[in-house]
């Protein structure tokens, strides 16, 4: 870098051919060591192509420059063209230091890449936009030998101008935005944009929001207290539990009525227990024993033997109960079967 | 290579033979079983009422069984040929509303529920203060209860018939009462044709007990007796009033056995209803003639029932609002 810019202050000073040898040497010594796809570059330019450059390079304009060299064209446009017109913005926006170093190394890029020999001419169309400001700037930001060099004169004059400009800038950025130094026709822009997404995220909300609404449909989020209605269907369960478990109970009562009198712990009485609820249970379903062993024998065939002792029960009640079968023809003396059932067992409870 | 494959397959085939018996060990009842899945996507909130369902459907179903995009129909029906599957829920979604499916194997009927509201158990449990949830509340197949279908109408006898017929029924001769954990109830509302579809964990509570009392067997806990002159004061002083309210005749139950520490013999025992969900209003839709396929025997929309009349028969009436399949 110090060494480049070294360089660029050499090459306004002295006389073209004793820079250009001076270059050679150096620059090229330079350009080796950086690296070697630009040195393999320099060497293709032949006298033809030179001459080219160097005509073009004298109706210089900011057009041109871009068929002169394809890679590092943009970048040095882009920058003159910042420093020559939007000074304020651009001042604003990086810092004044770093023009010190921006500036010179592109530049010194420049000269080493491709502009070689015809630089005299842009040298001194540099100089003749905001060329003085940029020199002196350096000089007041970075330059550490302190050293006024040879060629610049006007240091003074472009030192004065560059802090007024600095200065108006420095006045009109104290700025009261979230978004920092922007200028007005930005400023628009920006808040143009920001309606924009603002809209953008509303109907991107809704969207969203409609689709949550669709995936929800139907689903309710139940109050903490129980209303009426909840009540009163808890009430016909609670009325339904309670018959089921009612009638469950009618049942073992009468079970345990039939053991009165036995204790179950002897083994002798268990049996006669067991055989009571057996009783008991065939007299639920309307049967003698022997009957349901009757209707066993025709129906083991169907069905493996291996099941519990009174195993002939469920043949049975398979039988009795066909509607598993037909179920569409006539549903509902199913129903009644279940319900039956306690009654019939208060009837039986009598025997 | 041959060893290891027997080495593989037994264990497996006796599993199956443990965990699905086809047929009731004691009464010799079929033992209906079900699918619960979905058809098309469906959003989470309906993902977790499948998931709440099969819960419900507990405990012959398939409580983690996987879908796929690629399922279709006919795979469900093969699957539940293998497994002996004898009703589907099936849920479904369109943009104006959930339908439940309701299809008996294999050659229907389809009940076609439109699905107005729901809560999941979640939901529920997040609204009462203590939900309740006991270990084995899941082991035994609910009771259901079906209230208000008795108007006549096929299309409701059809129902009762199907939903009587999709939880296993129980003896009751045989039935412990402690199997008896859950309830589900079906409430036809006549005016507005909805269906009310609870779910209750069923709760034995001893009558005349006062809570304080009730408590002290129940926790096995030293009660706190600083705000008490005397110890008979524990037992004598009546604590809040709030129990009792319910405990008219119809909601007690006299135990013959000993069920817990709290429910003795021969005690009257108030039965209590806690709602664990899902809940569900429910509009009977259709009903199709086969596994969702098949004519049209009722259409709330169009009524095409003129076909079913004649299958029908008519004189069977309910004796009230209520029947109840008793399960096991």
């Amino acid at each position: 870098m110090a060494e480049e810019l070294q360089s660029v202050s050499e090459a306004t000073n002295y006389f073209r051919k004793r820079k250009m040898e001076l270059r050679k040497k150096g620059g090229k010594g330079k350009k080796k060591q950086k690296g070697v796809p630009f040195s393999e570059k320099r060497v293709k330019i032949d006298n033809k192509m030179k001459k080219l450059f160097e005509k073009r390079a004298r109706d210089y304009n900011s057009d041109n420059e871009d068929d002169n060299d394809a890679e590092p064209a943009p970048v040095t446009r882009a920058k003159r063209t910042s420093y020559g017109k939007d000074k304020p913005k651009s001042y604003g926006k990086d810092k004044p230091k770093s023009y010190g170093k921006d500036k010179p190394t592109s530049y010194g890029r420049n000269k080493s890449t491709s502009y070689r020999k015809e630089e005299e001419d842009f040298d001194e169309e540099w100089a003749d936009d905001g060329e003085e400001d940029l020199n002196e700037e350096i000089e007041i930001s970075e330059d550490e030998d302190g050293q006024v060099q040879p060629g610049i004169t006007k240091f003074i004059d472009g030192c004065n101008a560059f802090r007024l400009a600095f200065k108006k800038i420095l006045k009109k950025s104290s700025s009261d935005d979230i978004l920092g130094p922007v200028l007005s026709a930005h400023k628009n822009l920006v808040a143009e944009k920001l309606a924009e997404e603002d809209v953008e995220r509303k109907v991107k909300g809704d969207a969203k929001r409609e689709k949550h609404l669709i995936r929800e449909k139907g689903h309710v989020k139940p109050a903490n207290f129980l209303d009426a209605y909840e009540k009163s269907l808890i009430a016909v369960a609670t009325k339904g539990a309670s018959s089921i478990l009612s009638a469950y109970v009618i049942q073992v009562n009468k079970a345990q009525h039939a053991q009165k009198g036995l204790n179950p712990s002897r083994a002798k009485d268990e049996k006669a227990i067991k055989k009571r609820r057996r009783e008991v249970f065939f007299s639920e379903l309307g049967k003698t024993p022997s009957q349901t062993t009757v209707s066993k024998a025709g129906a083991s065939n169907s069905l493996e033997d291996d099941g519990p002792s009174w195993a002939p029960l469920r043949d049975n009640y398979m039988l009795t109960n066909p509607k598993l079968k037909d179920w569409d023809k006539n549903p509902d003396t199913t129903v009644e079967d279940d319900v039956r059932m306690p009654a019939d067992s208060d009837s039986s409870d009598d025997e | 290579m041959g060893r290891f494959k027997n080495k593989n397959r037994k264990p497996f085939v006796k599993q199956i033979a443990k965990k699905t018996p086809t047929v009731d060990h004691v009464t010799g009842d079929k033992i209906p079983k079900s699918l619960v899945f979905s058809r098309g996507k469906i959003p989470g909130p309906l993902r977790q009422l499948q998931m709440d369902l099969r819960k419900l459907m507990l405990p012959y179903t398939a409580l983690k069984l996987k879908e796929s995009k690629r399922n279709n129909l006919k795979d469900f029906v093969s699957l539940a040929n293998g497994m002996m599957v004898t009703h589907f829920l099936i849920l479904s979604k369109t943009d104006s509303a959930a339908y439940l499916r309701v299809a008996k194997m294999k050659h229907g009927p389809t009940l076609t529920f439109k699905i107005h509201k729901y809560s999941l158990a979640a939901d529920i449990a997040q609204s009462q203060l203590r939900p309740r949830c006991p270990p084995d509340l899941f082991k035994n197949p609910p009771l259901i209860v079906l209230s208000g279908f008795g108007t006549g109408e096929e299309h409701l006898k059809l129902t009762t018939f199907i939903f009587q017929n999709i939880f296993p029924a129980i003896d009751i001769n045989t039935v412990k009462l402690s199997s008896c954990q859950r309830i589900v109830l079906l409430n036809y509302d006549k005016e507005t044709k909805l269906i009310d579809f609870r779910h209750y964990s069923i709760r034995l509570q001893p009558v005349g007990v006062s809570r304080r009392i009730r408590k002290f067997v129940q926790n096995h806990q030293v009660p706190d007796l600083r705000s008490l002159q005397d110890v008979s004061d524990f037992v004598t002083k009546a604590g809040y009033g709030s129990e009792s309210e319910g405990d008219d005749e119809a909601a007690t139950v006299n135990l013959s056995s000993d069920i817990g520490r709290v429910n003795r013999a021969s005690t009257k025992s108030a039965v209590k209803l806690q709602e664990i969900g899902p809940r569900m209003t429910l509009q009977l839709v259709k009903i199709e003639e086969g596994l969702c396929t098949g004519g049209l025997l009722f259409n709330e929309y169009g009524n095409v029932d003129a076909k079913k009349s004649e299958n029908e028969e008519e004189d069977e009436q309910e004796s009230d609002e209520e029947e109840m399949d008793i399960d096991e």
